[in-house]
């Protein structure tokens, strides 16, 4: 397949498969028949040129696979319903793009449902949303092909059998379901930008893949402030990609990196999308976190991020957040107060971070035996190389 | 699509009360049910629903190489029994949870929101 053919089908899959699946109100169906169309287009495209309106001759064509499909179905019942249904789907070859409606927030409201596991909605919106294909989204994730189709397969059936409805969810749902559906596109991120070294250029497609969603969600969403304020913090956090890892693949503190190596076009970019989050006066949590990666990008006094923090806390007193604000109150300037609120975190059990930060802490207080004991207990708790070697050479300054 | 909603609590809740302080149970939550049951006649008019003598009552039956082997109930030690049923068609999942929170069970047990299979 050519580039822009590939290009074009990525762009199409979500609007072809959107439109169809919330006709015929079975995804399975819907994948199907637009599968056909890019089959057709595949052999005549190369032949007799792209059409005028690729997605119209797509939406076209996949209505009337769909058509013929359900021709050849046994259930009568259910024919007739199905064909009369696919009367409404535009069927002209040159129409504007346009007029086809765009169901493809509905898609993907349907594949983050969250009757869906967590694993399957990240499948299945890689999948149907940002149209990859199945082997690319099993090499990003590190399963087997067939272990990645199994999970869209089941994920398919549970959307049928349960009812899973196809739609943008009514108003009193919403609060609900928008977080949702970022949350997947958070963790389709950071599924790319936690890889190590070894496997850094496939999974750095899905950061690329997540920002690209985020800002779909952005046109089809745009009151939303959560929305801009995700896509804010993915290119923010994106743009320091190549600065966080050093040469021996040990993870470099946002104080010590190389500024040279920040993706200063991306930086401006997420600037720009912050902004826009904080004219709508309704700060979330994507976007609090958002104007914390901006104060750093842009030097911010200390006080300002604990701050920041601090509203973020209210939004979301999880133990990683109050961790994190603790650590921005001393860096601020008043470390007993941090370590006073590092003391107060409870379900933190067994995460390296917490003790270490509370050795850090304590180490800037000149406690130095205190120090020792919570980086000991940090080194108990982890088996990452560059981690331990950096707690070690601590552990050595304070005496231990 | 044709649901059904179980109800589930925990039942020794309400063994060895008084039957003054069940009767008192029974009317504080008694305007929620109103409520429930004025939603799902809005949303469904055939509903059918089904409170069950406790779960303590129950026989179970099994079959034991063709032996018929009858025990009392209930057959499993959680803590929380089936306590009634409803067979409901709703539009959708999210309407069927929509309406299974809305069971007052729904506070101190839980629901379990089943699609039945359509042959």
């Amino acid at each position: 397949m050519t580039l822009s053919l590939e290009a074009t089908f990525r762009e199409e899959w979500p609007r072809a498969v959107g439109i169809l699946s919330r006709v015929l109100g079975d995804l399975s169906l819907a994948e199907d028949a637009v599968q056909d169309a890019f089959a057709t287009a595949l052999e005549r495209w190369p032949r007799d040129g792209v059409p005028r309106s690729s997605g119209a001759w797509i939406v076209a064509t996949a209505r009337n696979g769909a058509i013929d499909r359900i021709r050849r179905e046994k259930t009568f019942a259910r024919k007739a319903e199905l064909l009369a249904r696919l009367e409404d789907v535009p069927a002209d070859e040159d129409a504007d793009v346009s007029s086809i409606p765009d169901e493809r927030l509905a898609l993907l409201f349907t594949c983050c449902h969250p009757a869906l596991a967590v694993e399957a909605r990240i499948a299945l919106t890689l999948r149907e949303v940002a149209g990859l294909q199945t082997p690319e989204i099993a090499r990003a994730f590190l399963v087997t092909e067939p272990a990645l189709a199994q999970r869209l397969v089941r994920a398919k059936r549970r959307l049928r059998d349960t009812g899973i409805p196809f739609r943008v969810p009514p108003e009193h749902l919403l609060p609900d379901r928008v977080p949702d559906v970022l949350r997947v596109l958070y963790l389709v991120f950071n599924e790319g930008y936690a890889a190590s070294a070894g496997e850094v250029l496939v999974r750095r497609e899905l950061c690329a893949e997540a920002i690209r969603l985020a800002k779909l969600v952005c046109v089809l969403m745009p009151d939303e402030p959560e929305a801009f304020g995700l896509l804010a913090l993915l290119l923010l956090q994106d743009a320091r990609r190549d600065a966080r890892v050093g040469p021996d693949g040990e993870l470099v503190l946002l104080a010590d990196q190389d500024r040279e190596l920040w993706d200063a076009a991306s930086i401006d970019e997420g600037l720009r999308v912050l902004g826009r989050a904080e004219s709508m006066r309704r700060a979330g949590p994507y976007q609090l976190q958002a104007a914390i990666a901006a104060g750093h990008a842009e030097g911010a006094a200390p006080e300002v991020i604990a701050a920041t923090y601090e509203a973020l806390e209210r939004l979301d007193p999880s133990p990683i957040v109050r961790l994190n604000r603790a650590v921005a109150v001393a860096l601020a300037g008043d470390v007993e107060e941090g370590l006073g609120l590092i003391d107060g975190i409870e379900g933190l059990d067994g995460y390296s971070y917490l003790p270490a930060a509370r050795a850090d802490l304590l180490r800037r207080l000149a406690r130095n035996d205190e120090a020792a004991a919570s980086y000991r207990e940090a080194l108990m708790l982890t088996d990452n190389a560059p981690e331990r070697r950096f707690l070690e050479r601590r552990l050595r300054e304070v005496g231990g | 699509m044709r649901y059904a909603l179980l109800v589930y609590s925990d039942q020794s809740d309400w063994d060895g009360i008084g039957d003054e302080e069940a009767d008192a149970r029974r009317a504080e939550s008694m305007p929620r049910w109103l409520t429930l049951f004025d939603e799902m006649d809005k949303a469904d008019p055939d509903v059918a629903g089904k409170e069950l003598v406790a779960a303590a009552e129950a026989k179970v039956v099994r079959v034991v190489d063709g032996e018929t082997v009858i025990t009392d109930g209930p057959f499993a030690e959680t803590k929380e029994q089936i306590g009634g049923l409803f067979l409901t068609t709703l539009p959708d999942l999210d309407e069927a949870i929509r309406i299974a929170s809305l069971v007052p069970a729904a506070e101190y047990g839980s629901l379990e929101v089943r699609p039945i299979v359509e042959r």
